[in-house]
């Protein structure tokens, strides 16, 4: 059975089609890599999944409910959660602070106004752990606006994996990083996603053969081949289109 | 941790003790404007738990001030017998409900659209408390709310044509609004509202409704706004279209802005240096509302922190510690 699954896909912003019938589909445990070259709709397909945007046309199903035009806090709190391609955290919040917005909404705190905070342990102590898994234990009082990329980044995921997702999906989690930085990052997300089941977005080859153990290749706006990283590997027609262009580069 | 905390409570106390026994050694007419200071106090907090807390910008504040006031009022002229604290709480209900539903139409708006929008809805039920002479008075407004008789809380009767009572009665309220407001600004829900204050974006994908929590902020501040207008309908002892006007939403806004938005504490310092000001500087010239204007201005270019940015860092987190934790 498919934690997730897309059915024939169709978004179009006032006119400029982004995406022409995209089916994708993931099973529990799995570990999926979605590529394809800038402007493919690799983005578009995680906004729709996530209830950023509403698909045009298809079908949206996570855990076999039909998820298609759910608001995003709606789809979050069912357990499927993601990371932004830019950094999207809260600035102006401490690092702590971060992550423990997560937790309490995890948690079910949302409008809960008979708890002091900064006395509910058990949101502190789980926050902690989380901060413990992505290094950022050191830097919990720190800004997070103020953070180096790197850790910004690192945040970012964090922020996604406090929610406890079933489903988690990563959007170019090493994007602007360099190389020290992606070979720590792709380590943590292997470290903290183990025996979870993951999308993740990425333009470095390199991080998606070693995450992924399957990988769908999106290029302009529809599916171009899907497979264990093998085949894609030996995909002619991905090979045309895209992995050829990398190595030429 | 500790050392602080204690210090707060200690400063906290001896500031209570200080406003309960403050009528002993004030002259009527500083009592009078303690008891201004303190519904003031309210409505600017209230207004920032829009503004500082929930990062929205309301043009229109005193549409719910206005609707406490004269609900109470109303309420209190109408129904023999009324009791005033019914009619008390009546007006901050009534303030909430306005606060639903002008808030539904509101709080999926930002910025400039959100700021509009709350201005229109003010301008409106002004002009309904204009206009409506049956019900409010129009210009005339609606006098003599107090009732004649004490009234009998059980342990005390108010004599509330006496200004001690009075004075009590104001400041218990407004303390127990602001300590509860207080603690709602460290509760979860006080999180989530800066949370999405901070990234709505990101709140939203963290599971937070936004528009409902924006809604429930906005019903909140408007149940403390009317409290508020409720307060000063009894102390004044009259409500005119003055409580419900544009210059009473501009006010709130100088008050909060005055003390500083970042903070719990700035808008009641706000509501004070406000009362006294224009206390001392329209005993001085007509045109103290200029020299109001002039100060706002010079405030938001230079202070933006507010007043309290003022006072050093030290003496402030006496009375505010854990402040941002």
């Amino acid at each position: 059975m498919a934690i997730l699954e897309v059915r024939d896909l169709y978004k179009d912003f006032s006119g400029l089609e982004v995406l022409f019938g995209v089916n994708l589909t993931v099973d529990p445990g799995e570990r999926h890599a979605v590529i394809g070259p800038n402007g493919a709709g690799k983005s578009t397909v995680f906004n729709l999944i996530t209830g950023k945007y509403k698909p045009s046309k298809g079908k949206i199903l996570f855990k076999d409910q039909d998820i298609t035009g759910f608001p995003p806090h709606k789809i979050a709190r069912m357990g499927l959660t993601r990371s932004f391609q830019v950094t999207n955290i809260f600035r102006n919040m401490t690092v702590f602070e971060n992550v423990r917005n997560a937790v309490l909404s995890r948690n079910m705190f949302r409008y809960n106004v008979l708890s002091y905070l900064s006395r509910m342990k058990g949101i502190t102590r789980e926050t902690e752990d989380i901060l413990a898994q992505i290094d950022l234990l050191e830097r919990k009082t720190e800004l997070a606006g103020e953070l180096a990329h790197g850790h910004q980044r690192a945040l970012e995921i964090g922020l996604t994996m406090a929610m406890a997702p079933e489903l988690i999906l990563l959007d170019e989690p090493t994007a602007g990083m360099s190389a020290e930085e992606t070979r720590s990052t792709v380590r943590l997300i292997d470290r903290i996603t183990k025996g979870k089941t993951l999308v993740i977005v990425e333009h470095d080859m390199d991080v998606v053969f070693t995450i992924a153990d399957r990988i769908t290749v999106l290029y302009y706006g529809q599916i171009l081949a899907s497979g264990v990283p093998e085949e894609i590997r030996d995909d002619q027609k991905v090979k045309d289109a895209y992995l050829g262009e990398e190595e030429n580069e | 941790m500790r050392h602080p905390a204690t210090r707060t409570i200690a400063a906290i106390s001896i500031a209570i003790v200080l406003l309960l026994l403050a009528p002993f050694f004030l002259d009527i007419l500083q009592t009078r404007m303690l008891i201004e200071i303190a519904y003031f106090s309210l409505f600017a907090v209230s207004y920032n738990f829009l503004f500082g807390y929930g990062g929205l910008l309301s043009f229109g504040h005193a549409a719910f001030f206005g609707l406490g006031a004269y609900t109470t009022a109303i309420l209190m002229k109408t129904i023999g017998g009324m009791p005033l604290l019914l009619a008390m709480a009546a007006g901050g209900i009534v303030a909430a409900l306005g606060g639903v539903i002008i808030g539904f139409f509101c709080v999926r708006r930002k910025g400039a659209y959100f700021a509009l929008l709350t201005l229109a809805f003010n301008q409106f039920l002004w002009a309904m408390a204009w206009k409506w002479r049956a019900l409010t008075g129009g210009d005339d407004g609606i006098g003599d709310i107090v009732p004649d008789q004490p009234i009998n809380l059980g342990i005390v009767k108010l004599d509330l044509y006496e200004l001690e009572p009075m004075y009590y009665l104001v400041i218990v309220v407004v303390l127990v609004f602001l300590g509860a407001g207080w603690y709602l600004t460290k509760s979860p829900f006080g999180n989530s509202i800066k949370a999405i204050k901070g990234n709505d974006e990101r709140a939203a994908f963290l599971g937070y409704n936004v528009t409902r929590s924006k809604l429930l902020i906005f019903t909140f501040s408007a149940f403390y706004a009317g409290m508020a207008g409720s307060l000063f309908a009894i102390f004044q002892d009259f409500v005119a279209t003055s409580a419900i006007d544009l210059a009473m939403s501009t006010q709130v806004i100088f008050m909060a802005f005055l003390g500083g938005t970042g903070s719990y504490l700035g808008p009641i310092l706000g509501s004070a240096i406000f009362v006294y000001f224009t206390d001392w500087i329209s005993g001085l010239t007509d045109r103290w509302e200029f020299i109001l204007g002039v100060l706002f201005v010079i405030l938001v270019l230079f202070f933006r922190e507010g007043f309290i940015g003022l006072i050093p860092a030290k003496l402030r987190s006496i009375f505010a510690a854990g402040e941002g934790t």
